[in-house]
């Protein structure tokens, strides 16, 4: 089945004291990439220890969005807090270890395993 | 203009590991062009000129900015730059496309994908 261009991106935070999960869904392309910023960074502000991102419905992200992903990040470690990404599809998959930021974001096949990990 | 490529390129049935990287290839582009580029100005215009084809995909992006030279952009995939938030559309491009060039002031890069 072909991918469908501009997908809209809806995210769903649902937070759980120690975490916080983002359902990523959709496309991350440039015009997305600052709404994602913005929504992780203000996770990331309010000191959640751990943010789980759920990637399993997201099929499309760009530079720019994977830029919004590594300032959360960088942003979480002020409190030591870690992000964890979940189930990428095959492509964005690739697309982590092609940029190699798998060695940023080890990759877990569930939720439950990256809020336990 | 971009969702008109795809549509082009869904239209002709390219599988999806093809369209993903010309989707990503030209999304990169088209971010180099504006935010480096022509540096957020808005007055300062952005083309694109494509062939998309039963064979390939032909894309060229330009830009009105003083250009740069490609091969001084360090290696995102280094680990001293893993952490930076930007500098991974070059390497993208490359990595997805099956011809990179640019020209040589830097503002027009001319892209190739074959279909397969």
């Amino acid at each position: 089945m072909m991918q469908t261009p501009d997908r809209l991106l809806q995210l769903d935070v649902q937070e759980g004291g120690a975490y916080a999960v983002v359902q990523i869904q959709g496309s991350v392309s440039m015009s997305q990439a600052d709404e994602l910023r913005a929504r992780l960074e203000e996770l990331a502000g309010r000191k959640t220890p751990v943010m789980v991102l759920d990637l399993a419905e997201m099929d499309f992200i760009c530079s720019a969005g994977l830029g919004a992903i590594i300032s959360a990040y960088l942003k979480s470690r002020h409190h030591n807090g870690q992000v964890r990404l979940v189930r990428p599809q095959p492509a964005v998959r690739r697309l982590l270890e092609t940029t190699r930021l798998t060695k940023l974001f080890p990759l877990h096949s569930s939720v439950e395993q990256a809020v336990n990990a | 203009m971009e969702r008109t490529v795809l549509d082009e390129v869904a239209r002709r049935g390219y599988t999806e590991s093809c369209t993903f990287a010309i989707r990503l290839a030209l999304e990169e582009a088209l971010n180099n062009a504006i935010n480096h580029g022509n540096r957020r100005d808005p007055a300062s215009k952005v083309s694109i000129a494509y062939d998309v084809n039963d064979r390939f995909v032909a894309l060229t992006v330009g830009d009105e900015g003083a250009g740069f030279n490609p091969s001084s952009v360090p290696d995102p995939t280094v680990d001293e730059n893993l952490e930076k938030p930007c500098g991974r559309g070059i390497m993208l491009m490359r990595a997805y496309m099956d011809e990179v060039r640019f020209s040589d002031k830097g503002t027009q890069v001319h892209m190739i994908k074959h279909n397969r």
